[in-house]
């Protein structure tokens, strides 16, 4: 039922680059604060080792991936269970449109980063309203 | 003169660690482990270690597959899962060392930030870290457990 799915908000680990940090807490900051209670996050790690009970929730709920690279790790390995994700968002293109707010380190993003942080999170916590409503709408209207 | 015994070979001149860390997005142990991760990999022993993003054993080609047989591993969980144990040992290959976080929580400590870490929650990744260092020398100067 439409009424009862959430979205899952999965970043890619990346563990290695500042544009991963910045996936991460985009992800903090739509389910921690502009999209709480609609939106929560799994661990992709769980995923990767194959939990059948994180499977179950990313097949049962909405999806969008944040991926820091062109390697899109969130995206593959939600598909590798069959499920494409309802939006799938490549952190490095916001990047590239915002030049004047780069993440400045891996364990600490910065004042700019933070508000490369805010910008992205502001899109996905919209990706979250239009998937809630809309998907609902749309089940309502098969339903009839 | 033969200087074989005094001169290291490439492949020990080139010897790093690798350290892997689960993603850990949903439990506040998982940042601690990333933390920890990073504090290592960028402050302590950057010349000694390398990591790896954990989904890339999937997304990526044989050549991330490869990691653990290339580097000995140690892999640093959030919780009892231990997902980036299991699955570099399925993906990759035997790990070398397997650090749960859990294991360095003190009684009363209950961690309870994934993002902005509060200062207990930095001190627990300190230990971790430490942890992880102690290992990191160790493997370097005496291999495998």
């Amino acid at each position: 039922m439409s009424r009862d799915k959430k979205v899952i908000v999965i970043p890619c680990s990346g563990i290695g680059k500042p544009i991963g940090t910045v996936s991460r807490e985009t992800t903090y900051e739509t389910i921690e604060n502009l999209a709480k209670g609609k939106a929560e996050t799994v661990c992709l790690a769980l995923l990767v080792s194959g939990d059948k009970d994180t499977i179950k929730k990313v097949k049962d709920n909405y999806v969008i991936t944040l991926d820091g690279c062109a390697r899109r790790c969130a995206q593959k390995n939600v598909e590798q269970y069959g499920k494409t994700p309802d939006k799938s968002h490549m952190i490095l293109k916001f990047a590239a449109a915002n030049p004047d707010k780069k993440p400045r380190g891996l364990i600490d993003i910065g004042n700019s980063g933070r508000v490369l942080v805010n910008t992205i999170a502001d899109t996905v916590a919209k990706d979250v309203e239009d998937l809630i409503e809309n998907k609902k709408d749309a089940e309502k209207k098969n339903n009839h | 003169m033969d200087n074989k015994i005094t001169q290291k070979t490439e492949s020990e001149k080139n010897k790093k660690v690798g350290i892997v860390s689960c993603s850990g997005e949903d439990l506040p142990e998982g940042s601690i482990s990333r933390l920890a991760t990073l504090e290592v990999l960028l402050k302590r022993k950057p010349f000694d270690t390398t990591t790896i993003c954990l989904p890339l054993y999937i997304a990526g080609g044989e050549g991330d597959r490869m990691f653990a047989k290339n580097y000995p591993t140690i892999t640093v969980d959030g919780c009892e899962k231990l997902c980036a144990k299991k699955a570099t040992e399925k993906f990759s290959g035997k790990v070398t060392h397997s650090i749960n976080v859990k294991d360095f929580l003190k009684e009363g400590e209950e961690p309870v930030n994934r993002c902005n870490l509060n200062d207990m929650e930095k001190e627990i990744a300190g230990r971790v870290a430490d942890e992880i260092e102690k290992n990191v020398d160790r493997i370097l100067n005496e291999g495998q457990d």
